[in-house]
């Protein structure tokens, strides 16, 4: 401790101080130095933040995986299920779920179904089916089964699992046309579960710009928008819904149907985004940084999309996963009213407009099972939102 | 005159009135018993006409019953309360179940040279307001209301004219009436038995008070204002509705009169006193005292059924409900009887001759390309997966009940043959094919028919579904497009619908001496050629004039029955239009003769286990005549 401090004196009183520069090294945050440890907490990046408090969520973790699998399976749908979604079982219609047994007669045998034995009951016009103990159709994996065009692109027949040969497998059961319920199940996940994503999409990009510009610019414009979004708002929805899907052209093809019901259902639901983004925008634009960004000249979309957009990004993440079960829901309603997808197209929503009847209910309850992924993924959906939104202010 | 003999016939029901006081009551219906004796109706004797008409119960395979009970009925809409005219199938002369016309409101019908038809009413008939039913109510129905400019601008409706000429009305007594035409009028009896029948009579004694030529003027004028309409011509036109029976007070012939005004959840009517026919006993038809018609969702119908919640029941029930309605016989003490429906064909698929699209008209007007869809899919799968094998696979025409079934025309173009059909598009112009294998257009787009139907029929959709997949394999892609029934109709006359499904013929049992209107084109109802049939409908003031020669053939012969006197030319002039219909294939029928599911109550009498369920000539159950069901509720107890 010999340095110049030390040797500093005071001048008398009423004289002026003398210019002393410490020529010591400063470094600020040495009155608290860190361990490696600590720096790695401390010092992490806001994402990293982000998931470490998304990782305590148990159930949002979960959620998350179990929708990611979920999407994943999606993509290899065709290979997923054991049967194309089309194919019919003439002999084996409103069959019931098979039972899945892994001993037979106290021997293992490894996965396998009993076979089937079909009966007319012509008195109570029922097709009874009756387990025949003594065929056993073990599941085949990874074996050649329907042949699809993977992706509409390439041709192929593996799946994941299968009947064995000549046998059936009707895990969920069958409909009224003898086409199995899993199979059906799966590939209307592909639709059920994208509609979401691209309503959500067009929706956020809507609600963003709109939301976003009359949030910024305020004034004339805000006033109009916000009374745009009151009208939309109003509008009862089902009513709309009849009405659109009244002039879609029937000759359209359910692809181009399927399209139109996402762009209907992201158009009605940008406006609580809207909303939401304007008020934000409303307080944020305020802070001083955005000053210093208009004197340096920033244009609009820049202050906007640059400087305001991530101060409230995850809100937007927690609201988009709230608002994809809606679509999901939306589109079930839709196709459930009748107004939505049309066979040949599945999705869970034509599947539950199909099971709509005392007969399904009472006689063959296996038809309304598609009602179970809805509600899965659903909470999922909600979970992982939750999740979500606790996680997007970390500290 | 008139007032004075009504004034004697009070004078002598009243005078008659004591000498009854202590008499029989055994015969009345308990429900009448204490008016009648209170002296407040006149017995069943002096309600009853001096001829009225005898049922043989127990010849027509029942049992004579006993009076009482609540008939209860689930319907759908308020607009289904006319099943109450339908069920009560009163008619001026009505079918039996053989299909023969017997008098039923009336006495005799007796005609002559196919065009002098005199009418015999029977005396002592009365409205259900104890009123007498006279030559009077025919003719204030044919001076004062089908000759009225007001009420019908048009002149008499299209039954009443014969080449366009109107028919000498004359009254030849307080019971006898005339119509006299200079040509025979074929159509006009059946058209008086139809399910929903040519009306020519009308209670005049109530609607002269509606009636500008009778009423109070002061008086009409402030029922026009109180009734919130347009002028007495609306208020008439309301207050005479009977085939919907909205107005309670309007008196009716048929064995149950309306209790209830719309709008309501609940219909009530009861039984007429003065209904005229009686069983074999003597006793007073309806043996049932009350029917009630509850209004409710038609989806829910099947599960209210399946619960005991109605007597009788087979609208909005179809065939898949089956299963669920016999589960639950025991325990609601019902029991399911399958009976046949009547009509040609289940669902018929219709392709619209009269399309706006112009490529897809030529097509369809090419009667390669109707027989190709026809024998292009499997009616065999059809009739397996979603009727059990129960129905019969063929094309949409008549019934082997009727006497001009053929079987040949029957299997005509209904045999599934994927090489005929294929040979058969190639030929129409449709060889080349894209890649999926779906014919192209002679334009270039692909062979895409979406096929429009009314929406609330899953079985109608599952049909539809497996012949889409037969379909693709002989290159047409079918599309399916539910809307609703109104809104189809509105479509199909506007060409914008390029096939459609619908049931085939009503009446598929009809006998030479019914009308064959449905095998020509005559209104724009026909879904397969609208226009066409909007041109005969109007007179050629609208719609197209039809220029197919096969079409132009049915028209014809159409005209020929029209004018013809024997039975003998009437069923050539059928045959013939039958085989035009079925050679050309205007609609391709799938399966009849399905299965029509009736849930009858246990405790319920006398209705049939096996029978036909159609409109036409049946009135659903009107032909096997609910006014002599009856409940037997010794069994009930037992």
């Amino acid at each position: 401790m010999t340095d110049a401090t030390t040797n500093l004196k005071l001048p008398p009183s009423g004289a002026p101080l003398p210019h002393s520069v410490c020529v010591l090294p400063f470094s600020p945050t040495a009155p608290e130095a860190l361990s490696e440890a600590q720096k790695k907490v401390y010092l992490a990046p806001q994402l990293t933040l982000m998931w470490w408090k998304f990782k305590r969520h148990r159930l949002a973790l979960a959620s998350g995986i179990f929708l990611l699998v979920l999407y994943a399976s999606i993509l290899i749908c065709e290979f997923l299920a054991p049967y194309d979604y089309q194919s019919r079982h003439v002999d084996f219609i409103r069959s019931p779920p098979q039972r899945v047994h892994l001993f037979h007669e106290g021997t293992f045998v490894g996965p396998f179904v009993y076979g089937r034995k079909y009966e007319l009951d012509m008195n109570a016009l029922r097709r009874t089916y009756t387990e025949d103990r003594t065929r056993v159709e073990p599941i085949r994996f990874f074996c050649r089964g329907d042949p699809y065009m993977f992706w509409g692109l390439i041709k192929g027949d593996r799946h994941l699992f299968c009947p064995a040969e000549g046998g059936t497998l009707f895990l969920l059961g069958t409909d009224r046309l003898g086409r199995d319920m899993l199979s059906r199940m799966i590939y209307g996940a592909r639709i059920s579960l994208t509609i979401g994503l691209i309503g959500i999409t067009v929706s956020f990009t809507l609600g963003i710009i709109i939301g976003g510009l009359a949030g910024y610019y305020g004034g004339t414009f805000d006033l109009v928008v916000q009374r745009v979004i009151e009208i939309i708002q109003s509008l009862p929805h089902i009513p709309l819904w009849l009405a659109l899907s009244a002039i879609m052209p029937p000759s359209w093809s359910p692809i181009a149907v399927y399209f139109t019901i996402t762009l209907i259902l992201g158009l009605m639901d940008w406006t609580g985004l809207a909303r939401a983004v304007r008020s934000k925008l409303l307080s944020l634009r305020e802070n001083d940084y955005v000053v210093a960004a208009q004197l340096m000249g920033a244009s609009t979309p820049r202050i906007v999309f640059r400087h305001l957009v991530p101060g409230f990004m995850s809100h937007l993440i927690a609201s988009a996963t709230i608002t994809i079960p809606t679509m999901i829901l939306g589109e079930t309603a839709l196709s459930f009213l009748g107004l939505g997808l049309r066979p040949p197209i599945t999705s869970w929503g034509v599947m539950l407009n199909e099971a709509q009847n005392i007969n399904v209910v009472v006689l063959y309850p296996w038809l309304v099972f598609p009602v179970v992924p809805v509600i899965v993924v659903i909470l999922a959906f909600n979970f992982l939102g939750d999740g979500l939104r606790d996680a997007a202010d970390p500290y | 005159m008139r007032s004075l003999r009504l004034l004697l016939v009070f004078a002598a029901a009243f005078f008659a009135g004591p000498a009854h006081a202590g008499a029989d009551l055994s015969l009345e219906a308990p429900i009448l018993k204490e008016e009648v004796a209170s002296r407040r109706l006149p017995p069943v004797e002096k309600r009853l006409p001096s001829e009225p008409r005898v049922i043989n119960v127990a010849e027509l395979g029942g049992q004579p019953g006993k009076n009482g009970g609540t008939l209860r009925f689930l319907m759908g809409d308020a607009r289904d309360i006319r099943m109450a005219s339908l069920y009560g199938y009163t008619r001026l002369v009505v079918f039996d179940t053989k299909g023969t016309l017997v008098p039923d409101i009336l006495l005799s019908a007796d005609v002559q040279e196919g065009r002098i038809f005199t009418f015999k009413l029977r005396p002592g008939h009365r409205w259900s307001d104890g009123q007498p039913f006279t030559a009077e109510d025919f003719r204030y129905w044919w001076e004062d209301v089908a000759n009225n400019e007001r009420l019908n601008p048009d002149g008499p409706p299209a039954q009443m004219l014969v080449a366009g000429e109107k028919p000498t009305f004359e009254v030849v007594d307080e019971t006898t009436v005339r119509f006299t035409w200079n040509a025979p009028n074929p159509s006009f009896l059946p058209s008086l038995a139809a399910a929903q029948p040519a009306q020519i009579m009308m209670p005049a004694h109530y609607m002269k008070q509606f009636h500008k030529k009778y009423a109070d003027p002061n008086r009409l004028a402030s029922l026009v204002a109180q009734e919130h309409v347009k002028d007495w011509g609306a208020l008439h036109d309301r207050k005479s509705r009977w085939y919907r029976p909205e107005n309670p007070e309007l008196p009716t012939l048929s064995p149950w009169r309306p209790r209830t005004t719309p709008p309501a959840e609940l219909f009530v009517f009861e039984r007429n006193p003065y209904f005229h026919r009686v069983d074999e006993n003597g006793r007073q038809l309806p043996y049932i005292d009350t029917m009630t018609m509850s209004i409710g969702s038609s989806s829910l119908v099947p599960a209210k059924v399946g619960s005991g919640a109605a007597d009788l029941a087979a609208r909005y029930i179809r065939f898949e409900d089956y299963t669920f309605l016999k589960a639950g016989e025991q325990r609601n003490d019902y029991s399911v009887r399958l009976w046949e429906r009547g009509e040609g064909s289940y669902a018929s698929l219709v392709p619209n001759l009269n399309v706006s699209d112009p490529v897809w008209r030529a097509l369809f007007r090419d009667v390669r390309v109707r027989r190709a869809l026809s024998v292009g899919f499997d009616r065999h799968t059809v009739n397996q997966v979603i009727f059990f094998g129960l129905a019969h696979e063929g094309a949409n025409t008549v019934l082997p009940d009727s006497p001009l079934y053929d079987p040949k025309l029957d299997q005509a173009w209904a045999k599934y043959d994927p090489d005929l059909a294929n040979k058969l598009l190639d030929e129409a112009g449709l060889n080349r094919r894209d890649d999926d294998g779906i014919r192209l257009l002679p334009d270039g787009r692909r062979a895409e028919i979406t096929i429009e139907t009314a929406g609330d029929s899953t079985e109608e959709s599952d049909i539809l579904e497996l012949v889409g997949y037969d379909w693709q394999k002989i290159g047409i892609k079918l599309f399916v497009r539910a809307t609703q029934r109104d809104v189809l109709r509105r479509r199909v006359i506007g060409g914008n619908v390029m096939m459609s499904v619908w049931p085939g013929m009503d009446n598929a049992t009809p006998a030479p001496d019914m009308d064959p209107s449905a095998l020509a084109p005559m209104d724009s109802m026909q879904f397969q050629w609208p226009l066409w049939g909007q041109y005969q409908s109007t007179m050629g003031r609208e719609g197209e004039k039809p220029d197919m020669p096969a079409v132009v053939e049915l028209i014809t012969l159409k005209n020929d029955w029209s004018h013809s006197t024997t039975t003998e030319e009437r069923r050539r002039i059928w045959s013939r239009m039958l085989e035009i219909n079925a050679e050309e294939v205007f609609s391709i029928g799938v399966v009849n003769r399905v299965k029509q599911p009736v849930v009858v109550s246990n405790r319920l009498r006398n209705v049939p286990i096996e029978g036909v369920y159609g409109f036409e000539p049946g009135a659903y159950f009107g032909i096997y005549m609910p006014d002599t069901f009856w409940f037997d509720d010794v069994a009930k107890a037992n």
